[in-house]
C-alpha cells in the first residue's frame, strides 16, 4: 500500500500575524513555520496505516526551500521520503493552481491513498483536497475523523451536526483528515537522526511542466477589528441588574 | 503570548550564537549532529513542553501523590511523559550509540530538558532521575546489571532513583548507615531506611530501580566503607518480578514540587531484601558522585527553568495590568498606565531576565565544558574537565538561591494577586525552594567550593576560569561600550582571586575552621563573578549583531540583552564589594561563636 501526504507550510499558529507593506501578503519575517496541523493527521494516519499493511509513505510539499523543514520533520516521524516542489511564490498561490501542480507531482507515485489536512489554518480555504481528488481523478472523502482500509475499498467516517456519515469508496482515493482522527505523534530523537539520510527530491515547476498562475487572487487582507472594551452592567438587586442589562442589550448593543 | 513560560528566540541564542555548540560537531563523537538536527530535537521538545507538559502545570501541584495501600499514585501525565521519553529517545539522548543512545550534546540536551522543566518542572523531573542512575550502572555495573536494568530504564518503563539520604545521614555521607550482607550468591543482603528518595515509589511504570549507598558488613567507617548498590522495587526471578521487600514507608507532604513523590524507605523488614554491587566495595561514594555532579548542573537547570516561568508570568502581567500614573504627570484624569512603565517594576523584570539568561548562560557553558570533557581531545579535554568540576556548585547554587529571590520579586510583580492561586507566581515561588536544599545543601556548595575546588591541582583550575574571563575582558576591551564593563569584571575578578588567596592563606596557617566558615558567602561572590561573566559574552555577541546590522525584532532582542547586562553590572555586580569586604576579614565571627549564647 503506498500513501502520499500532502504537506503545507504554515504561520505556527502562537504567531503573532503582521500584514505585509503591500496590504495583500503577510510579513514573513518573524514567522515561525510549521506543518499544517490537520496535515500532521495525515501523516500520523499514513504511518498507523502502513504498519499494518506495509508499502511506503512519500510526503509532498509545494513552496519555498524552507518547506523542507516540515517535510523533514514528517521523516523524522516515520516518513519513508519526501518530494518538494520547489517555488517562491507558491505561498499563498490560487488553491486550485496549487492543486494541479500536486497531482502532477503525485500521480506519478501511484498512490493507494493520498492524504492531507481537510483545510490550511492559514487560509482556511479548504479547497486543495477536492481539487486534488478532481486532478487525479478519485473520489473525495472529506472531513474525515476514522479511516479503515478494506479490500480494493476504504470506509471512512465524517461527523456532520452530531451524526456520523460512514462513507465508502473504492481505492486509490484523497481523504482529507479532520481534528479527531488521531493523535500525532512526536519526531524520536532517532527518528530525527534517520530523517537526515532519508531522500528528498527536489523538482520545479518546469520539471512539472506547469506554472502556478491561478484564477483567484487576494484582493486586500485586513486585521480583524481591535476588541472594544467590555462593559460592566451595574444594579442593587437582581431584578435591577437584569433589567440595566436586557437594556444595554436592547438599545446599546442592538441585539435584542 | 498566551501562556509563555521560556523563549525559545534566547535559548537558540545562548546556544548558538553565544555557546557556538555547532562547533562540537567537529568532534568525532558528535560528527552527525548537524545544527539542523538539533533544531529539530528543540522544535520537538519545545512541542512536547508546550502540548503535554504545560497544560499539566496547575494540574500536578493541586493534586500530589498519594499514599495508597502501600503503592504511591501519581498523576497520568507522568506516564505518559516517562513512555513518550522512552519511545522518543530522551532518557538516553546523550549515551553512545552501542549503549542505545543518540550521541547528542550534553549542551542541547540541556536546552531540550530545560524546556521540559520550565514547562512543568515536577513532571520533568522523573526523567534525569532515570537517566543518571541508567549512566550509573552502564558506568560501573556488570554486564548481567546492565542488561537486567539498562533497558527497561532507557524505554522509560522503570523508575530510576539516586538512594543516598537517611534519617541519621543528609548532609553528611559518611554516616550512611543501611547494611549489606553478602550471601555468597551474587546478592546482598539490605536493611535500613532511606528518606527523601525523589520519585521513589510510584504507579507510572512497572518498576523503580534504586541506585543506593549501604555499608558491608564490616566495612571501615566514613566514605570509605561506602558501597553502591543497585536495589529494585521488584526483583527479577525466573522471568518474572517479584517484591523485594523494599516497601514505602511515607509519603512527604512539601512546600512545592508537588507533582513529584518523595518517600521513605524501608528495606529488609522481613529479611528478604536484595542489592547487587556495583564496581566494587567502598567505592560508592566515588562513582555516586558521577551521577551527584549530574544532578548537580540539573538542579541549576531546573531552578534557572522555574525562574523562566516566573519571569514570563510576570512580564505578561507588567504588560497588562493598568496601575497609576507615571511620577512625573500624575494627572488622574489620564487613563493608569500599565505597571512596566514604573521604574520600579522594570527593575523587578530586569532582575528576573538577569537571573534567568545569566544563569542559562553558565549552564550551558557547563555543559559545553561537559561535552568537551568527555569528547575533547588532548589538553582541551583535561581543562574542561577542571572547569566543570570548579563551576559546578556555583551553576547548582546561584540559580537555585537567586531563583528564589526572582521568583519572589515576579510574585512581588502581581501585588496581591500574586498571593493567591489565581496566578502562577505562587506556585513558582514555592517550587524553586528546593532546590538549595537537594543535592547538596548551599552549606555543603560553598565546602565543596572553597573547601577543595579552587584548590584542586595546586590551583589550577582557577588559573583556567580566570584565563577564560581574561580572553573575554580583552574582547569588551576592543568594543567602545563595553570596554567599562571589561574592566568592572576585571576588578571583580581581582576581588575574588585576592580573597581566595587569603583564604589559602588561613587554611596553610591550619585555621581550617576560620577559613571555611563563611564558604557560603564566598559562594555567593563566586557566582556574581561567574554570572557577570557569562552576561559580558552575551552583550559580545548581541553588540556585535548590532553592529552587522539586523530587523527590528531582533534589535529590540539585542538591546534588551545589553539593558540587562548592564542592570546586572549595575545593580548585582556591586554586591561582590561587600562580600569580599567581609571575606577580607578573618575574625572568624561565626566559627569562634559560643552556641550557647543563642539562650535567647
Ligand atoms: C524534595 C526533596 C527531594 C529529595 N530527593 C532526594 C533524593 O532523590 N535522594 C536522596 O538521597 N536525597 C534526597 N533528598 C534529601 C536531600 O538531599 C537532603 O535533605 C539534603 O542533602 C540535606 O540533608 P538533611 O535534610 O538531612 O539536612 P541536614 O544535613 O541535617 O542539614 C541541615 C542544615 O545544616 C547544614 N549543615 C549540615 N551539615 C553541615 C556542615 N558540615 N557544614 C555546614 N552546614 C551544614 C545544612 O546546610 C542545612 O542547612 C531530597 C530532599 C527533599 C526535600
Amino acid at each position: 500500500m503506498n500513501i502520499v501526504v500532502c504537506i503545507k507550510q504554515v504561520p505556527d499558529t502562537e504567531t503573532q500575524i503582521k500584514i505585509a507593506g503591500d496590504g495583500k501578503t503577510i510579513a514573513t519575517d518573524d514567522i515561525k513555520w510549521v506543518m499544517n496541523p490537520y496535515d500532521e493527521f495525515g501523516v500520523e494516519e499514513a504511518l498507523r496505516i502502513q504498519k499494518a499493511k506495509g508499502g511506503e509513505v512519500i510526503v509532498v510539499g509545494a513552496g519555498p526551500k524552507r518547506v523542507t523543514e516540515s517535510l523533514r520533520t514528517a521523516l523524522a516521524m516515520g516518513a519513508d521520503k519526501a518530494v518538494l516542489i520547489e517555488d517562491d511564490g507558491l505561498y499563498g498561490a490560487d488553491p486550485l493552481a496549487v492543486a494541479k501542480i500536486l497531482a502532477a507531482a503525485v500521480k506519478p507515485l501511484s498512490p493507494d491513498i493520498v492524504f492531507l489536512g481537510m483545510r490550511a489554518v492559514d487560509d482556511d480555504a479548504g479547497l486543495v483536497g477536492p481539487a486534488l481528488a478532481e486532478f487525479l481523478d478519485m473520489p473525495n472523502l472529506s472531513v474525515v475523523t476514522k479511516v479503515e482500509v478494506g479490500e480494493g475499498s476504504v470506509t471512512v467516517q465524517r461527523p456532520v451536526e452530531g451524526q456520523t456519515l460512514v462513507l465508502e469508496a473504492s481505492l486509490p482515493a484523497v481523504i482529507s483528515a479532520q481534528k479527531g482522527l488521531n493523535e500525532p505523534r512526536y519526531a524520536s530523537l532517532p527518528g530525527i537522526m534517520k530523517a537526515k539520510k532519508k531522500p528528498l527530491e527536489v523538482k520545479t515547476l518546469a520539471d512539472l511542466g506547469l506554472d502556478k498562475a491561478g484564477k483567484a487572487e487576494i484582493a486586500a487582507l485586513t486585521p480583524p477589528p481591535a476588541r472594544a472594551a467590555g462593559k460592566t452592567i451595574s444594579g442593587e438587586t437582581a431584578q435591577e441588574l437584569a433589567a440595566n442589562l436586557a437594556k444595554a442589550l436592547r438599545e446599546e448593543a442592538k441585539v435584542i | 503570548m498566551a501562556n509563555k513560560y521560556l523563549s525559545e528566540r534566547n535559548l537558540k541564542f545562548l546556544l548558538y550564537e553565544v555557546g557556538q555548540v555547532e562547533e562540537l560537531c567537529g568532534l568525532p563523537f558528535f560528527a552527525d549532529h548537524d545544527r539542523e538536527s538539533f533544531d529539530m530535537m528543540l522544535g520537538t521538545a519545545l512541542r512536547i513542553s508546550g502540548q503535554l507538559l504545560y497544560p499539566a502545570f496547575r494540574d500536578l501541584d493541586q493534586n500530589p501523590p498519594e499514599l495508597v495501600e502501600g503503592q504511591v499514585r501519581v498523576r497520568p501525565v507522568v506516564r505518559q511523559l516517562l513512555e513518550q521519553a522512552g519511545e522518543g529517545g530522551w532518557l538516553s539522548a546523550t549515551f553512545p550509540y552501542d549503549h542505545g543512545g543518540m550521541q547528542l550534546p550534553v549542551m542541547v540536551n540541556t536546552a531540550c530538558l530545560y524546556a521540559f522543566a520550565s514547562a512543568n518542572f515536577s513532571a520533568s523531573a522523573f526523567l534525569g532521575l532515570t537517566t543518571g542512575a541508567a549512566h550509573l550502572i552502564l558506568s560501573f555495573g556488570t554486564p548481567e546489571l546492565r542488561e537486567t536494568y539498562v533497558p527497561n530504564m532507557l524505554s522509560g518503563r522503570w523508575q530510576g532513583t539516586m538512594a543516598l539520604t537517611e534519617p541519621g545521614a543528609g548532609s553528611s555521607l559518611s554516616d550512611v548507615a543501611v547494611s549489606a550482607v553478602p550471601t555468597g550468591q551474587g546478592h546482598y543482603l539490605i536493611s535500613g531506611q532511606k528518606i527523601f528518595i525523589s520519585a521513589g515509589d510510584h504507579d507510572a511504570v512497572e518498576n523503580v530501580v534504586h541506585l543506593m549507598l549501604a555499608r558491608i558488613k564490616g566495612a571501615p567507617a566514613g566514605v570509605k566503607g561506602i558501597s553502591l548498590f543497585v536495589v529494585p522495587k521488584l526483583r527479577p526471578e525466573d522471568g518474572k518480578l517479584v517484591p523485594n521487600d523494599l516497601n514505602t514507608a511515607g509519603l512527604f507532604h512539601k512546600l512545592g514540587y508537588r507533582g513529584c513523590p518523595i518517600v521513605q524507605l524501608a528495606m529488609g523488614e522481613a529479611g528478604d531484601c536484595h542489592g547487587w554491587l556495583v564496581g566494587e566495595p567502598h567505592k560508592g561514594l566515588a562513582y555516586m558522585f558521577q551521577m551527584m555532579n549530574e544532578a548537580r548542573i540539573s538542579v541549576g537547570k531546573q531552578a534557572t527553568a522555574v525562574a523562566s516561568g516566573a519571569y514570563y508570568a510576570s512580564l505578561q502581567y507588567a504588560q497588562e495590568r493598568p496601575q497609576g500614573r507615571p511620577i512625573a504627570a500624575k494627572d488622574p484624569t489620564q487613563p493608569q498606565v500599565p505597571i512596566i512603565e514604573h521604574a520600579d517594576v522594570k527593575r523587578m523584570l530586569l532582575f528576573q531576565r538577569a537571573v534567568v539568561d545569566g544563569s542559562l548562560a553558565l549552564l550551558l557553558q557547563c555543559a559545553k565544558y561537559a561535552d568537551l570533557a568527555g569528547h575533547g581531545e588532548g589538553e582541551a579535554k583535561d581543562n574542561a574537565s577542571l572547569l566543570l568540576d570548579l563551576l559546578t556548585p556555583v551553576a547548582k547554587t546561584f540559580p537555585s538561591e537567586m531563583g528564589i529571590l526572582s521568583t519572589s520579586a515576579g510574585l512581588q510583580i502581581l501585588g496581591g494577586y500574586g498571593y493567591t492561586d489565581e496566578f502562577p507566581s505562587e506556585q513558582y515561588f514555592r517550587d524553586v525552594r528546593i532546590h538549595p536544599i537537594h543535592e547538596g545543601t548551599t552549606g555543603i556548595q560553598g565546602l565543596d567550593l572553597l573547601g577543595r575546588k579552587v584548590g584542586m591541582q595546586g590551583g589550577r583550575a582557577m588559573k583556567l576560569l580566570a584565563g577564560e574571563l581574561a580572553r573575554d575582558i580583552s574582547a569588551a576591551g576592543q568594543v567602545a561600550e563595553l570596554a567599562e564593563y571589561g574592566q568592572r569584571l576585571q576588578a571583580a575578578l581581582e576581588r575574588l582571586l585576592e580573597v581566595t588567596q587569603a583564604k589559602q592563606e588561613l587554611a596553610a596557617a591550619g585555621e581550617v575552621a576560620v577559613f571555611l566558615c563563611d564558604a557560603t558567602l564566598y559562594l555567593e561572590l563566586f557566582g556574581l563573578v561567574a554570572v557577570a561573566w557569562q552576561w559580558l559574552r552575551q552583550a559580545l555577541v548581541a553588540a556585535q549583531a548590532l553592529a552587522s546590522g539586523v530587523g527590528q525584532s531582533d534589535e529590540a532582542f539585542y538591546m534588551g540583552k545589553l539593558a540587562t547586562m548592564r542592570y546586572f553590572f549595575h545593580y548585582e555586580l556591586p554586591k561582590a564589594q561587600g562580600l569580599a569586604d567581609r571575606l577580607g576579614e578573618s575574625d572568624g565571627l561565626t566559627a569562634r561563636l559560643d552556641a550557647r549564647l543563642f539562650s535567647d
